[in-house]
């Protein structure tokens, strides 16, 4: 008889209240009399660090809405509104949320109801954000600022990108934000949250040491989940403190031998590309658990500034400094987000924690990371001789998951596996 | 005119091996720019052969190794082509990888199984406000530009620029006068004879399509044609970056609309604004780019309706509805249909959205919907 492999999820209990803390401040920034500007792309922390504004991240509030299990019904609203399924569900979430408004539908469960925006902020991070961020103003009307924001195919082209974003930045997008707000955009506000994301970064970091113990003290779920006190929440005392929890935890792990997965451990370390699927997280796991198989790591949650030495809160120029860590910093995100730098990203995370498979998530309506994954499969498949496979699915749409399509290929995965072992 | 046509059905038939004749006829490089707004006259300027790269009619098979079934048809037929070594003529390839995700996925699959012997990525900004863009622009024509002449090993003066561009307005000219007899005259054509006039501009040397052009213009101004005046005026629009099936044209034609204009990229956009013909040539194709209308939603220019746009055209061309044209998994597009439609409904216009796949696409369903649409319009 063989193992029965069981899941041991670290206590993440305490993102769930942090996160809701963040929306409903949202919500409640309204009733004060502040104004509301909704952000695509890493755009957000200029509203964020400005007084009179709050600041919604519309990536990570689909994600949340996913992980609360509340998308379904806003992506069937979108549908109503005539949107098709074509298009990135991070978009139709928004605009569904857009239609409900307008047309003053019930929704089942408030919470997922932001107050409506008083600017519009397009980071065009990827193509599609500035779709959604359009879509929006044309259907509110509301003042609306974009930023072209282009992931680099060469790291000679990250110099110049870098100027070009801080460029627009300055020109367009912090006047807008100050005379919506009515106020001057905050640098020592800036800087506070700068300081505080840093020490908070500094002991993720540390929790990330536990991913290369083999057996494993935690999963990549349960640091997935756990983005957000690092991302759009950063800078709230309540993050540096989630994370020394988190670290606490897996200090305590390890000094019990205390394993991610019962009863010992791992059989397979999986690397885990593209986005999580953040409204499927529990029946991914779920496939993958009874087989002692875990996601270790992943660019995508890697890609929230993995060097927190290099963040400067003292920097001579702030606004530049957060376009300079996306850009020319040693972990710049445009870069590894795009294919070349990607596949840097990956051979990187395989060599750090031990990874025996991959597995790259495709998602079906946000194409963002699914650029050139079959190559890179097979680049570094011929490097390392590490096997993965492409499974398709989506972020948040229930109607693109299909759980058994998922169970053939994961299982096909650890097959290959087990054979190259032999 | 009937020669002039015939050659361009030729070329459009087969254009992969016209454009392969093409390169031994003139012993010139062939360089493929993928749709829609790598500034061709530079390419032309360096001595080379620029061609618009097309969506094929055959069913993808090796393409689907290197991008999914769920990217647009001419990402995976264009990927399948050029895996299957059937784009094998082509010296070199132009990505703007900033219009759409998809086009980001070509430069790695090239570079790794094709390997042309010159790949340029191109970051063309959206038209956003602040002079941030347009400075940025100006960099990345330039550094296009210093591309071509490391890989020709030869110097591109201003001169050798405004002669191309010179050469590329009188083509757009032409383009617009075959298109003015057509409202004037619209039976004159075949809609699927327009678009291949259109798509052979993008196939052809342009000295040589300019000739063709003149001589076709000849005979159509000559010919006269007996107006059918049951026909109902139809806008078509949409289909961005590729071409539409024919016989999606040759239906709504005979279902008895007939279409004096369109709002497609293998149509009316590819030709609209010209070059300034003096000053900094640069600067002048920037400022082309930099053109809003038509309005296009993969530049990010949402000051403007595009809704509001075609409903104009529509009334100059005395048209009595319109018919969108949505490929299959095209986020633009796509994204911004709803808007569309709304506006549509807002200002009681007519219109229908048929949406194109590469492979599969039940023409029986398509003509219903369509026969359906005529009758709501006024047909029979």
């Amino acid at each position: 008889m063989g193992t029965e492999y069981k899941i041991n999820k670290l206590d993440t209990s305490g993102v769930g209240p942090l996160v809701d803390k963040h929306w409903n401040e949202l919500r409640e920034a309204k009733d004060k009399g502040m104004k509301i500007a909704w952000c695509s792309g890493p755009m957000f922390i200029y509203p964020y660090a400005t007084p009179n504004i709050a600041s919604h991240f519309m990536a990570g509030y689909a994600a949340y809405c996913g992980g609360r299990g509340m998308a379904d019904e806003v992506l069937e609203a979108a549908e109503r509104f005539g949107e098709m399924r074509d298009t990135c569900s991070y978009h139709r979430l928004h605009t569904g949320m857009a239609a409900m408004i307008m047309n003053d539908w019930p929704v089942s469960n408030p919470q997922v109801i932001l107050p409506t925006p008083d600017l519009l902020i397009g980071g065009r991070f990827c193509t599609e954000m500035s779709h959604y961020m359009e879509a929006i103003h044309r259907r509110f009307g509301m003042k609306t600022v974009t930023i072209e924001l282009p992931s680099a195919r060469s790291r000679d082209d990250l110099p110049r990108l870098e100027k070009f974003v801080t460029n627009q930045v300055k020109e367009t997008l912090i006047p807008a934000i100050e005379e919506v707000s009515g106020s001057k955009f905050d640098e020592e506000n800036m800087r506070n949250i700068f300081r505080s994301w840093k020490e908070a970064c500094i002991i993720r970091n540390k929790c990330w040491e536990f991913f290369k113990r083999k057996p494993s003290s935690w999963t990549l779920w349960d640091y997935g989940v756990s983005i957000a006190p690092i991302f759009y929440a950063m800078g709230k005392p309540e993050s540096l403190e989630y994370y020394q929890d988190l670290l606490k935890q897996l200090e305590e792990r390890a000094e019990k031998n205390i394993y991610a997965v019962h009863p010992d451990g791992e059989k397979y370390r999986l690397y885990w590309d593209g986005w999580l699927p953040w409204s499927f997280l529990g029946k991914v796991i779920r496939i993958m658990i009874p087989y002692g198989a875990i996601p270790i790591a992943g660019r995508y949650p890697w890609e929230f500034f993995s060097h927190p030495d290099d963040i400067d809160p003292e920097a001579d120029d702030i606004i530049h400094e957060w376009i300079r860590l996306i850009y020319t910093s040693p972990n710049t995100l445009s870069y590894y987000d795009g294919p070349w730098g990607g596949q840097d990203k990956i051979e990187e995370l395989i060599e750090t924690y031990s990874i025996d498979g991959m597995l790259f998530f495709s998602s079906k309506t946000c194409r963002m990371w699914n650029l050139g994954q079959q190559e890179i499969i097979d680049n570094i498949e011929k490097k390392y001789g590490i096997p993965g496979v492409v499974i398709d699915g989506d972020m948040i749409d229930s109607t693109m998951f299909a759980e058994d399509q998922m169970r053939t290929r994961i299982e096909a995965l650890l097959e290959t596996i087990d054979a190259r072992r032999k | 005119m009937e020669k002039a046509l015939s050659k361009i059905v030729e070329v459009t038939s087969d254009p992969y091996a016209y454009v392969a004749g093409l390169k031994d006829r003139t012993q010139k490089k062939i360089i493929g720019c993928f749709p829609m707004y790598v500034p061709e006259e530079i390419v032309h300027a360096a001595g080379l052969i620029p061609v618009v790269i097309w969506r094929g009619n055959e069913s993808v098979t090796w393409g689907h190794a290197h991008v999914p079934a769920y990217d647009c048809g001419i990402t995976r037929s264009f990927v399948d082509d050029a895996v299957r070594g059937k784009l094998s003529f082509m010296d070199g390839m132009v990505f703007h990888v900033r219009q759409c995700l998809q086009v980001g996925e070509f430069p790695l699959i090239m570079e790794r199984n094709v390997k042309p012997a010159y790949q340029k990525i191109l970051y063309l900004p959206p038209i956003y406000k602040g002079d941030s863009i347009k400075s940025f622009l100006l960099g990345d024509l330039e550094s296009f530009k210093g591309s071509l002449e490391d890989f020709t090993g030869k110097k591109i003066s201003d001169d050798n620029l405004k002669e191309s561009i010179e050469i590329y307005n009188e083509n757009r000219s032409l383009l617009e006068r075959v298109y003015e007899i057509r409202r004037e005259k619209p039976e004159i054509l075949r809609a699927r004879e327009v678009m291949q006039i259109v798509w052979s501009s993008m196939l052809m040397l342009k000295e040589d399509h300019n000739e063709l052009l003149r001589e076709l213009i000849n005979g159509m101004e000559k010919k006269s044609v007996e107006p059918k005046k049951d026909r109902i005026k139809v806008i078509p629009v949409g289909c961005l970056c590729q071409t539409l099936q024919f016989d999606i044209l040759d239906i709504i034609e005979d279902l008895g609309m007939i279409i004096p204009d369109d709002d497609l990229y293998v149509g009316s956009r590819y030709f609209a604004n010209k070059v300034n013909p003096n000053g900094d040539p640069i600067e002048a194709l920037a400022d082309r780019y930099l053109v809003k209308t038509p309005l296009c939603p993969t530049k990010g220019v949402w000051d403007i309706d595009w809704g509001v746009e075609v409903i104009k055209q529509m009334k100059e061309n005395d048209a009595k509805g319109i018919i969108s044209i949505r490929v299959k998994y095209c986020p633009p597009h796509t994204c911004y249909y709803p808007d569309f439609k709304s506006k549509m409904v807002e200002e009681g216009v007519p219109e229908v959205m048929i949406e194109m796949e590469h492979e599969i696409i039940s023409l029986e369903g398509v003509k219903t919907r369509l026969q359906s649409f005529v009758e709501t319009i006024g047909g029979v």
